[in-house]
């Protein structure tokens, strides 16, 4: 394989005419083009993408001269490079030990000294890191080869291996005929191994080990073995493989004992310097793979590496109407933030704009005049301040692809350059991620080598079930922090405008920069995913890019190699239809309890079971087997299921084993914690025992993946009967033990049963009370389970409202003197097609009920509510539903409300009307009758413009009645009647629209402020009859303009305060924001109210 | 209205006007900020040379000019980043937590940080001087120091702008003159006692005590009533058609009120501002109290509703005051000892409310800050506070300000008289509706007017 090959970005087509010193690359990308990936039957990805390798070929030559560059923009950036090398480093002198944070490979020619005995192209995997001075390194690791197994047929012997390995070779070379390689197959040997299938009573079987040339070729491989290969004297022979879709640099990893973000240590004279530095790393070394030693997290090797983070953002000028295209509208902003590990305050701040822009304190502005500096900059920025993690928010689905993608609409073909590879472009691709938790996600791969990227929205939508995942509301939630939302149409005229203009927008980019790296550092995630890595021993980067399962794969190939043991590849089995049954809850027994009840949880349940029964798949019997084995009753387990395990005296499970290993660490890790002084130790420490409850909980999860790595569904049938059982049997032991015939006071009642959980009521009307029960309960029945299954008396809910199964509401104890919180189960707070008023009217109606203990109290603010919403008295921000655009209106199969309304918009003015990926805000008005919902959408602003009435009917029958009756429906009688068609829906109050037809032909004319009669003079301000009660009347005027001028002044100050400025006006149009429309409405009613307040003359 | 002045922009009728802004212009802060900072800035310009001689020549800059570790002076608007302030925000996003709320008076914390802007950019303040806790968000300061590598401004020293000229009192007053300051009168309130503001009206008019006390009631010129004057039952405001019965209550308290100020109008000049409790607009300046309020009292020409702050001159000597919404804002977002440290800060900040419209409600001017105090009053008064305390401040060039803080007269019964002569009040009494501790503390007052003279 010659050099100066690559694979090009599947996304890039090659410019059409390109740079000179391109040319000769772009015929190569061309014929060497590979057919896109096929799609994948969508049905099919339940889980996660299947993993493949991808085969970059490294080019030698190097391409670029590094172009003459501003002299004063590189001495101010070189201001930021990292500290120089000392001598010991330059002369390697001493061992380097760098935490890596990155693994990958390339195809290149082997190492000629270090392998001195083979030739040819060969995987060169790259582990990039940093050390703990702050050195990049960059360390290319040789001989290690990709392979696989396959189960020796029988009758094979040591003599048909080089008959076999013919064969195979000329079947790879058949079906690789294009490429050069001069052998396919390297070797084949033969080894003494068993499979993790089945329990077995013989402890080993040869297996053979095919050593292929390229990691690519393991597929390849695997793919002929599995159709059938015709072997001389053994015939025709298709193969089970073994551990062959184990990506090679996590096959790399688990051979050497790395775990992600670990301290690797390459030993004095076991490296070579790289002849010519082909990275931009510091150090950039070559060795054997044999010769690392890798450590494991612990102790002085439990710490972090002081790596570059840096956070960055884009503003792009978008036309009117338009989301921002690369093919026409420009980058014109680039904010940077760069932070070491670790470090309180960022290292750099600075921003990049288009066009001159006035300074900002503490911020770098560098200003060019074209955009095609703009990039340059800041890709030499990249190069130069070298950061090992890019965190930003959406960046890997807009502002990378957005850059790349726009500097090929510019032509700038030495942009993407962005890796720590020297000539290596960054490659785009588009991915689907789907898995069962997540949902299918549309995204790009960008992959930029060496440096790790962290999206925050990938984590937050990972990690937290939010309402909104715009930046701004993540950052309310979790920072209290708003920022200030700046419509992408107002943006180009921020641009259009002055210096000042450009500086407002450069402020406003800054702080979408800034806010990612302060959720990281709230949100402690390098913390928690460097240990979530060290834990699992995946990349980093698999942890945001990959589902669930590869973590515990890992796991199990790294414990199944310790024992000998290898893992088949088992096609996904079926279509993912194949279910069991789940955990079954225990009926729920409705109701308002108001005395405590005291819940019973079993600690880590699933995780128990399985180590407590010794659930693997190297226990399971199958079921011809049972008889066959002729195994003794003693030694096996029979599941509620009907599967059959053997126990652990027999064959000790891999799975408990891992299990057992995760829960012992975190029991360490929480005695550390405690232990722990240090906060960055602290946080460690934390991230790790998180790390390590959340692996031992996916256990189970994997196991029961129909289209995962290795599924096993009699496990994960087993784990939830088991589960069953338990739960059952807690609720005869208590109900047995726990009654007046049993000496106690009460006959204990259980009256609800989660998956993990037996909620009892006692009887007894104290909080102290219940505790002393719950504890003698939770340790009674835990004397009867098998260890380490563990029942455990946490808290106490008091009052307790059960509405039906998965939704309940309470308030929690885990001390007698003091409740701890609320806490509320599938109840309606979070939802996000909701509007505001629902979420609000039952968070407080729970809190009247739970805290305040005042039932009448909470059907009162119901009706008051409701009454309000009647009379056209409601806050409209509290109406307002938001839904996500995704496709414009034509693709939408049924015509739904929010797009119709985008559609609407649209007509009146394109300029401000929705776009596909805004989200649509709406309210539902009152409309003609027999009209379709989606036809009753309507714009909030337009709205509040024109008056227009809003249907009350709709909010009550279709927001509030279903979650409000779920709430009542336990407490009181006749919940609907009372609540929804009581005396106080009589008074209806609409507003009259100012724009409908008929109000062009009212003739306006003023009325008294007391009673409404027609008034004829237009100075009067009370009719005659009124008159006396003028006092009474204007106070009732001066005391709402007062109301509203209270609020307008709270609404208008706070978005200063979120702007940040006092002397500029506020531009914000966030929708997302909760007082964005409230400001707007209080701005007009303020401005009528006082037109009313004139009327009375001084 | 015989001492609206010209220069404090609280002239009512003018305001009802400007009021009459379009319905869909939007109305912003910003303006306010900007004119506020604008005029401030000449002021404090033509001071930086005295204040630092040593400086160069033109050590004024803008925040966005600020050169690393160069010493200069900025001038710019003070915000104060608060942690505990309260937002709107919370009513969205914060649970309510399990205990019971309480509310602090005070919103500071000790690690708010001080920020200066102008219109250019913003600078955080670092360093010993420019203590966070005196100031608040909206006075327009100079600081002193220089920027240091992280982007912050290290203050060495804070320039603020000291009181206003002042027009010089007029020499050969002869004749005594009273005016008489009260406030919080809280009628309606379970606090007001309606016998004790009996007693003040007989004791000011003169039907009480003793000769000289009543020939002291005489030289009483005018009366000031400081906010607060009813206190309207809550609640019935906001809902429906009142019944008649609520009516009545409602109306009550106001009827109460206007009976009592008809008997003062009769004997004196009244002026009547509105509070924060007072069927008034909430945002300052608020609006005069309406005249069909009090059918009986503003029969007379003697009484006048006015506007808050109040500014009004007698005899060349200039009044202004307000019902104490300014001070008591102040009081929550920065520290002292007592109220008329305050008094004192508003005025050497040259601004009457620094705080609105921030924290403090205020209408949303375009073209002005009506609150900017250019001219330094002779006597200033805040109404509704927890004590009575009086101070005069001087200022650097011969200013003399009389600082009066009146109590709320439900709450301690007293009343503050500011002879017009030396501007040293006494307060009067009525503390205990006892003819004969009336009398007693009457004698106490003559004694002090004696100390006085």
């Amino acid at each position: 394989m010659s050099s100066g090959k690559r694979r090009p970005s599947t996304a890039s087509t090659p410019t059409p005419n390109p740079p000179k010193r391109f040319q000769s690359n772009t015929n190569r990308q061309q014929q060497q083009q590979p057919p896109p990936p096929p799609p994948k039957p969508s049905s099919m990805a339940e889980e996660e993408e299947e993993m493949m390798d991808e085969d970059v070929f490294l080019e030698e030559t190097l391409l670029l001269q590094e172009e003459e560059r501003n002299e004063a923009f590189s001495t101010r950036l070189s201001k930021w490079k990292r500290p120089s090398l000392s001598h010991s480093y330059l002369s390697l002198s001493q061992p380097i030990v760098f935490q890596q944070l990155e693994i990958d490979y390339v195809i290149g020619e082997s190492h000629k000294e270090l392998l001195p005995s083979s030739s040819g192209a060969a995987a060169i995997l790259r582990i990039f890191g940093v050390t703990s001075e702050g050195h990049s390194v960059c360390c290319r690791v040789h001989g290690f080869e990709p392979y696989f197994y396959i189960s020796c047929p029988q009758g094979m012997g040591p003599d048909d291996i080089s008959r076999f390995h013919q064969t195979l070779e000329a079947r790879m070379r058949e079906s690789n005929r294009s490429s050069n390689v001069l052998r396919f197959v390297k070797r084949i040997e033969m080894l003494h191994k068993r499979s993790i299938m089945y329990y077995q009573q013989q402890q080993s079987h040869p297996f053979l080990k095919v050593v292929v040339a390229l990691p690519t070729m393991v597929a390849s491989c695997r793919g002929i073995l599995e159709r059938g290969i015709q072997i001389d004297g053994l015939g025709f022979k298709s193969f089970i493989t073994y551990e062959s879709n184990v990506l090679f640099a996590l096959r790399f990893m688990i051979d050497c004992n790395i775990v992600g973000g670990n301290w690797i240590e390459i030993p004095v004279g076991k490296c070579k310097r790289a002849v010519k530095n082909i990275s931009y790393c510091q150090l950039e070394l070559d060795c054997l793979y044999s010769e690392l030693i890798s450590h494991a997290p612990e102790g002085q090797f439990s710490k972090m590496a002081p790596f570059r983070i840096l956070s960055f953002d884009i503003e792009c000028a978008g036309r009117k109407g338009l989301f921002p295209e690369p093919s026409h509208d420009p980058v014109i902003q680039v904010a940077n933030l760069v932070t070491l590990q670790g470090e309180d305050h960022p290292l750099i701040r600075n921003v990049m704009t288009l066009k001159s822009c006035s300074p900002i304190v503490g911020v770098d502005v560098m200003s060019f005049e074209t955009e095609k500096d703009v990039l340059l900059a800041w890709r030499d920025f990249i190069r130069e301040i070298d950061p090992d993690v890019i965190i930003g928010y959406n960046i890997c689905k807009f502002d990378l692809p957005y850059l790349i993608e726009r500097a090929e609409a510019l032509k700038i073909a030495d942009f993407p350059i962005l890796g720590r590879i020297r000539n290596s472009r960054v490659r785009v691709r588009d991915t689907t991620f789907s898995s069962r938790q997540y949902g299918v996600r549309e995204s790009k791969e960008v992959t930029i080598e060496g440096r790790v990227q962290f999206d925050l929205l990938q984590v937050m939508q990972r990690d937290y079930k939010l309402s909104s995942y715009s930046l701004n509301s993540v950052s309310a939630h979790f920072l209290s922090e708003q920022k200030e939302d700046v419509h992408h149409s107002i943006i180009s005229d921020l641009q259009n405008g002055n210096p000042e203009t450009r500086r407002r927008l450069a402020v406003y980019c800054l702080k979408d920069a800034y806010l990612p790296q302060r959720l990281l550092d709230k949100l402690m995630f390098m913390y928690n995913y460097v240990e979530m890595a060290r834990v699992t021993g995946v990349p980093i980067s698999f942890l945001l890019s990959r589902g669930q399962s590869i973590k515990v794969l890992s796991q199990l190939l790294r414990k199944a190699k310790q024992k000998n043991l290898v893992i088949p590849n088992v096609k996904g089995q079926g279509s993912g239809q194949d279910t069991f049954e789940g955990a079954t809850v225990l009926e729920a027994k409705a109701g308002f309890y108001e005395k405590p009840i005291a819940t019973l949880d079993f600690a880590s349940l699933y995780p128990s079971i399985m180590m407590a029964y010794n659930l693997c798949y190297c226990t399971l019997v199958l079921p011809e087997d049972v008889c066959k084995l002729n195994l003794p009753p003693e030694c096996i387990n029979k599941t509620p299921s009907g599967e059959t395990f053997v126990k652990s005296d027999l064959q000790k499970g891999v799975l408990p084993e891992i299990l057992e290993e995760l829960l012992a660490a975190r029991k360490r890790a929480k005695a550390d914690l405690k232990e722990a002084k240090d906060p960055f130790e602290k946080a460690v420490l934390d991230g790790r025992q998180l790390a390590l409850k959340i692996s031992a909980n996916s256990v189970y999860g994997f196991t029961g993946a129909t289209v995962a790595q290795l599924p096993c569904l009699e496990i994960s049938s087993s784990v939830t009967s088991y589960g069953r059982q338990m739960i059952e049997h807690t609720k005869k032991l208590v109900e047995e033990k726990f009654t007046t015939t049993g000496g106690y006071d009460y006959n204990a009642q259980v009256v609800y049963g989660d998956t993990d959980s037996v909620m009892v009521q006692f009887g007894v009307s104290n909080v102290a009370a219940a505790m002393t029960l719950g504890r003698e309960a939770a340790e009674y029945i835990s004397n009867t389970f098998t260890k380490p299954i563990k029942l455990e008396f946490e808290k106490v809910y008091y009052p307790y409202l059960l509405i039906s199964k998965k939704r309940y509401a309470g308030l929690l104890w885990t001390n007698p003197d003091k409740f701890d919180k609320m806490d509320t189960k599938g109840i309606e707070t979070v939802r996000r097609d909701n509007c505001l008023l629902v979420k609000n009217l039952v968070t407080e109606c729970l809190n009247k009920i739970l805290i305040d203990r005042d039932i009448p109290g909470a059907v009162q603010h119901v009706k008051n509510i409701i009454s309000d919403l009647l009379m056209n008295r409601m806050d409209l921000s509290l109406l307002v539903i938001t839904k996500g655009l995704t496709k414009t209106g034509d693709d939408y199969a049924v015509k739904a409300a929010h797009v119709e309304l985008a559609e609407r918009m649209r007509k009146r003015d394109a300029a401000t009307a929705p776009n596909v990926g805004d989200r649509v805000p709406y309210v539902i008005i009152k409309a003609a009758k027999g009209a379709k919902a989606y036809e009753k959408s309507e714009d909030p602003i337009y709205v509040l413009e024109n008056n227009i009435p809003i249907d009350p009917q709709y909010y009550l029958e279709n927001q509030i009645s279903k979650p409000l009756l779920r709430i009542f429906e336990p407490i009181l009688k006749n919940a609907s009647k009372e609540l929804l068609h009581g005396s106080h829906t009589r008074a209806v109050s609409i507003s009259t629209p100012s724009n409908s037809g008929i109000m062009k032909f009212a003739k306006k004319q003023l009325t008294c402020i007391g009673c409404k009669a027609l008034l004829s003079d237009k100075d009067q301000t009370l009719c005659p009859h009124c008159k006396g009660r003028e006092a009474e009347l204007y106070c009732r005027t001066v005391a709402n303009v007062s109301e509203l001028e209270m609020l307008f002044g709270r609404l208008w100050t706070q978005c200063q305060e979120c702007q940040g400025s006092l002397h500029q006006d506020v531009l914000c149009t966030s929708r997302d924001c909760p007082i964005f429309y409230r400001r707007k409405k209080a701005q007009k009613d303020m401005a009528e109210a006082k037109v009313q307040l004139d009327r009375w003359k001084f | 209205m015989e001492a609206a002045s010209a220069d404090m922009e609280i002239n009512g009728d003018q305001k009802t006007l400007h009021r009459k802004q379009s319905l869909y212009q939007p109305l912003q802060y910003s303006q306010i900020y900007f004119t506020r900072l604008h005029h401030m800035r000449t002021i404090l310009h033509s001071l930086v040379h005295l204040w630092k001689p040593h400086l160069p020549d033109d050590p004024v800059n803008t925040v966005l000019g600020l050169e690393q570790g160069k010493e200069c002076v900025i001038v710019g608007t003070i915000y104060k980043h608060m942690k505990l302030k309260p937002s709107i925000l919370e009513e969205y996003s914060k649970e309510r937590s399990a205990g019971p709320l309480v509310r602090p008076h005070n919103f500071m914390h000790s690690d708010d940080p001080l920020v200066l802007e102008d219109e250019s950019g913003r600078v955080k303040g670092s360093g010993g001087r420019g203590d966070p806790s005196i100031f608040v968000t909206g006075v327009v300061a100079g600081l002193h120091g220089k920027e240091t590598g992280e982007g912050d401004f290290l203050v060495l020293d804070v320039l603020e702008a000291g009181l206003a000229p002042q027009a010089p009192i007029p020499p050969g007053l002869r004749e005594d003159k009273y005016v008489v300051l009260v406030s919080g009168l809280s009628v309606g309130s379970s606090a007001s006692n309606p016998l004790q503001f009996q007693l003040l009206v007989d004791h000011l008019t003169g039907h009480l005590g003793d000769e000289k006390e009543q020939s002291i009631a005489s030289q009483i010129v005018r009366l000031v009533i400081a906010g607060n004057s009813v206190e309207l039952p809550q609640g019935l405001l906001a809902g429906q058609n009142l019944a008649s019965k609520d009516q009545s209550k409602l109306f009550e308290p106001i009827k109460e009120l206007d009976i009592l100020l008809t008997q003062l109008a009769v004997a004196m000049p009244v002026d009547i501002m509105p509070g924060l409790n007072d069927p008034a607009n909430f945002a300052l300046p608020q609006q005069p109290l309406h005249r069909c309020l009090f059918p009986g009292a503003s029969a007379y020409n003697t009484f006048t509703s006015c506007t808050n702050p109040h500014s009004f001159e007698l005899d060349n000597i200039r009044f202004l005051g307000t019902s104490g919404q300014n001070i008591d804002d102040l009081a929550k977002y920065s520290d002292a000892t007592e109220t008329l440290d305050f008094m004192g800060r508003t005025l050497r900040w040259r601004h009457l409310a620094p705080t609105a419209p921030n924290t403090l409600g205020c209408y949303p001017f375009t073209d002005r800050d009506p609150f900017l105090i250019e001219s330094c009053p002779h006597v200033y008064f805040v109404g509704n506070q927890k004590n009575y305390e009086t101070r005069v401040i001087k200022g650097s060039e011969g200013q003399s300000v009389r600082l009066i803080s009146i109590p709320k007269f439900s709450e301690t019964g007293i009343a503050v008289m500011v002879p017009k002569r030396h501007q040293a009040p006494t307060k009067t009494k009525t503390k205990g509706a006892h003819s004969i501790r009336l009398r007693s503390q009457l004698s106490e007052w003559g004694n002090h007017q004696a100390q006085d003279r």
